[in-house]
């Protein structure tokens, strides 16, 4: 029995020994360091599936690829218009038809080779010979680059373009990298599945280490052109459960958390030691009408041509009921179809020109146009004689739609329209929006920096293609046409407010939502973050990787990465374990003592 | 006979294997929506791109071809790539598969382990303060959604305590014992989910099984051999009652690889149930259709494994 005992504890006592060693020499290796590596850790709900540039599709990778990758000429950060990047100046000639320019000197990739504008020349002819789809529509067909100078990129278009002034969304890569994928017999899908660990960039951080579904490692671009960061790396930490997440932060083992949602504000903003970000509305929730033709067998509400309905329509419902009740503290109610991140281009709607919630005035509106209110509460069309009835799809893929749908069918409901509302999911409302299947819907737009993306989908051309309910209007496409011809930028500026207060004036959608993206950081671990655009911008780089280059850490605590060494609950599991196997074997000895008496 | 009956078997989960490879492929294009669709708005994608997109995966050929290429393909173990990374399938799977044999392992073995104890000593003392606990609590933990339990968790020894971490597989510093002790911290409350949610299921038919056998005749011509109780419990009694706890944990085991969505989903552990909950969002058919062949032929498997053991473990069934 006592061997038995004294063998148990030895065994036990090893073990400890063994495990305390093993947390010694982590300890030690740490104070051997020559010095603490500094990480900023950041939370993201989406994954980076693929570190490959062509391959970028969630919110973290292209999160990701801004932090690593300068496009020639960046968005500003103060309204994402152009900016100088990798190229100082762009000065156009012949019409604006040819742009010449002045390339940075002393530029080198993240390997230490140099970068000169052919990287760009090769940047975008590769883009245009391989037509990968987020890229291709920044170079007008028939674009040719001409490189006579490391330092000169001559852009030339066969019309007159302000493309390189948008500026093009397009992250310049290495010719020594990627030239070898340029033959025309490699595919976009060879190119996609390319291994690109370590990333060759000329950003501030360079993707170093991904681990799939778990986190990836930026580490310090030793050759980075700009002002050099605090951080030697960045790790993107991927959540699944936005609760996840903010436990997290709330507990330090994260810096900075990514893509919250509006729901989780109260728990946030009640922590001294967390600062919240809503970020300027970059997207915004849409009512669209339906007004026919995009398939032989869309069938919509007749009286939705009318604009009297649409306005009537409008005027019922609250806007801002629909952000307090949906989207608390999180939101705008919506104006304009240019998103107000793109500050430049957002027209603010002058107080006059306001459509006013007024249900009283919509119904007058809609007696007064000849549709009479039936028995069961349901206005009849004068013209059909059909009861105003509407099918309302709402998107599964934007937050708060089915919610808003619900609240948007009891406005209507009171001036005598019967909306019935059809939650769906965003592949579904695919598939609607082009049979056009519906009278309206509810669904959501997030456009470029540049509104000429955003102002195209309202276009005649649009019908059957990117647009919502084909709307067409020759005035709208008139003005369409003349921003896109017109190259003082001040001038355009006018135009585009001028289209704005066009939409909002003829209701062919309704922007019901400006819907804030929420960010969070600990201000006791991570100090000196410059959002962008402007001071309600983000946090994480969405369009521009400054945040992360300015960025320093609170404390020399939070500076350096917390040794793992053995968790609290090892030991205590050990010091259980020993415990119970001691006793476990006394008794079994003292068992076998009285069965050998 | 023997033999006869294990190639039928055998004949038998090849067939379902067919069965489960073509339901598969249809199973996940009837799903409303387009996968590439999904990318549209959100990437500012043109119709032509969109095009682009769907011919770049083949899913602009007509069903029934791209049907004879997933055959093809599958057939020679390729899976194709995924619509969502463009990364191998067999890739992606190769990395989620380890954190979920550790986690669903872990997490099914303890279950297994203390279940059947708790079974074996609730039913051998029928009524006692320990039988009536653990039932109760057993019944309470198996009807508890695993979700709200693993969320539960989280916030209360992770989020108020900060006793571990609130998710994830590591915290992607540290190397050897560190890295461990690191994966180990982080897997305590994903495995205690998984734990405390399986364990009543073989907590009740372990019991279940014992009361039946303990008032057998050869259980009572134990006792009156004179053997001891904990002798009669432990040779006699416990052996005889074990056999649909055995099917149970077979079974169980056969789905260690399906993962266990919930929790994987709750605690942002990189496994293949966090996997499946991506790529059903997305609709990544092609990873998608892995992952339901690999859940299934270990399911097959496992069924397959616990015939052939019956026949050892219970002769009748040959017989039968």
């Amino acid at each position: 029995m006592g061997r038995l005992l004294k063998g148990a504890v030895t065994t036990a006592a090893l073990a400890l020994v063994v495990l305390a060693g093993s947390t010694g020499v982590g300890a030690a290796e740490d104070t051997a360091s020559p010095a603490p590596t500094t990480t900023l850790r950041v939370g993201v709900m989406s994954e980076i599936n693929n570190p490959n540039l062509w391959a970028v599709n969630t919110v973290a990778e292209w999160e990701a690829v801004t932090l690593q990758y300068d496009m020639m000429r960046k968005f500003s950060e103060e309204d994402l218009t152009a900016a100088p990047s990798l190229a100082e100046s762009c000065e156009p000639s012949e019409g604006s038809r040819v742009w010449t320019c002045t390339i940075r000197s002393g530029v080198k990739w993240s390997d230490g080779e140099p970068f000169t504008a052919r990287d760009i020349a090769f940047t975008y002819e590769f883009v245009m010979e391989k037509r990968f789809p987020y890229f291709r529509s920044y170079i007008p067909e028939g674009t040719t680059f001409e490189t006579p100078d490391d330092q000169t990129l001559i852009w030339r278009s066969p019309e007159p373009t302000f493309a390189p002034d948008i500026p093009p969304w397009i992250y310049i890569v290495p010719e020594h990298v990627w030239g070898k994928y340029a033959d025309p017999s490699i595919d976009v899908k060879e190119i996609k599945a390319a291994d690109v660990l370590p990333v060759v960039s000329t950003g501030p951080y360079v993707m170093t280490q991904a681990t799939a579904g778990q986190n990836w490692t930026f580490t310090k671009n030793p050759y980075f052109w700009g002002d050099e960061p605090a951080y030697d790396s960045i790790q993107y930490r991927l959540f699944t459960t936005p609760e996840a997440m903010v436990q997290a932060l709330r507990q330090g083992e994260i810096d900075i958390a990514d893509e919250l949602t509006s729901d989780l504000l109260p728990a946030l903003e009640k922590e001294s030691n967390i600062t919240v970000q809503k970020v300027t509305p970059d997207c915004w929730v849409n009512l669209a009408f339906n007004f026919g033709g995009q398939a032989p067998e869309s069938d919509p509400l007749p009286a939705l041509q009318d604009l009297t309905v649409r306005k009537a329509i409008a005027m019922a419902i609250d806007k801002q009921s629909i952000v307090d009740k949906v989207y608390p503290d999180a939101a705008a109610p919506g104006e304009t179809i240019v998103r107000p991140l793109s500050s430049y281009w957002h027209l603010d709607i002058p107080d006059d020109q306001v459509i006013p919630f007024d249900p009283d005035a919509a119904n007058q509106m809609l007696d007064d146009a000849g549709y009479t209110m039936g028995s069961d509460g349901v206005r009849v069309d004068p013209s059909t004689g059909e009861p105003l009835t509407m099918r309302l799809p709402v998107s599964g893929d934007t937050v708060g739609s089915e919610g808003a749908g619900k609240l948007i069918a009891g406005y209507l409901g009171k001036i005598g329209i019967d909306v019935t509302v059809q939650p769906v999911t965003g592949g579904k409302m695919y598939d609607i929006q082009q049979t056009g299947d519906f009278d309206g819907y509810i669904w959501y737009w997030c456009g470029d920096p540049d509104p000429d993306y955003q102002l195209s989908v309202f276009t005649s051309d649009q019908c059957g293609d990117l647009s919502d309910g084909c709307w067409q209007d020759a005035s709208y496409d008139a003005l369409y046409r003349k921003q896109r011809s017109t190259f003082d930028q001040a001038k355009r500026q006018q135009i585009v407010f001028e289209m704005q207060q066009y939409v909002y004036d003829q209701i062919p959608a309704i922007p019901l939502v400006y819907p804030n993206s929420i960010e969070a950081y600990r201000n006791d671990q991570v100090t000196d973050l410059t959002p962008a655009p402007g001071a309600d911008g983000y946090l994480v780089p969405n369009y521009v990787y400054t945040s992360y280059v300015t960025a320093q850490p609170a404390s020399a605590t939070a500076a350096s990465n917390p040794s793992n060494g053995l968790p609290p609950w090892i030991w205590a599991l050990v010091v259980v374990a020993v415990a119970v196997g001691g006793f476990a074997i006394y008794k079994r000895s003292g068992r076998q003592s009285d069965e050998e008496g | 006979m023997r033999v006869r009956y294990l190639l039928r078997k055998v004949a038998w989960a090849f067939v379902t294997l067919f069965f489960v490879l073509a339901v598969n492929f249809f199973l996940f294009r009837v799903m409303p929506g387009d996968p590439v669709a999904l990318l549209a708005r959100s990437q500012r994608l043109s119709p032509d791109a969109i095009e682009q997109q769907r011919a770049l995966f083949g899913l602009d050929q007509p069903l029934i071809q791209q049907f004879g290429t997933y055959v093809q393909q599958t057939m020679s173990f390729r899976f194709g790539s995924s619509l969502l990374s463009a990364r191998p399938v067999t890739e992606i799977i190769g990395s989620r598969v380890w954190p979920t044999v550790l986690l669903v392992g872990v997490g099914t073995t303890l279950a297994v382990v203390l279940g059947l104890l708790a079974g074996v000593k609730g039913g051998w003392a029928r009524d006692s303060k320990f039988d009536r606990g653990s039932l109760y609590g057993s019944l309470l933990l198996y009807a508890t959604p695993e979700g709200w339990l693993g969320m539960l968790l989280l916030i209360v020894f992770a989020g108020t305590l900060g006793w571990f971490p609130s998710g994830g597989y590591s915290s992607g510093t540290g190397t050897g014992i560190e890295h461990v002790t690191d994966v180990l911290n982080h897997l305590v409350l994903p495995a205690l989910t998984l734990t405390l949610g399986y364990i009543g299921q073989y907590m009740i038919v372990m019991r279940s099984s014992l009361l039946d056998v303990k008032d057998e005749e050869y259980v009572a011509t134990a006792r009156a051999k004179g053997l001891t109780d904990p002798m009669v419990r432990r040779r006699h009694a416990v052996p005889n009652a074990f056999l649909p706890s055995f099917t149970l944990i077979v079974l169980s085991f056969g789905f260690v690889l399906g993962g266990a969505i919930v929790v994987e989903t709750v605690f942002s552990w990189p496994g293949l149930g966090q996997l499946t909950y991506q790529a059903i969002e997305s609709q990544d058919f092609p990873v998608l259709q892995a992952v339901f062949l690999l859940t299934s032929f270990a399911v097959i498997i496992a069924n397959l494994v616990a015939d052939v053991a019956y026949t050892f473990l219970d002769p009748r069934i040959e017989e039968a």
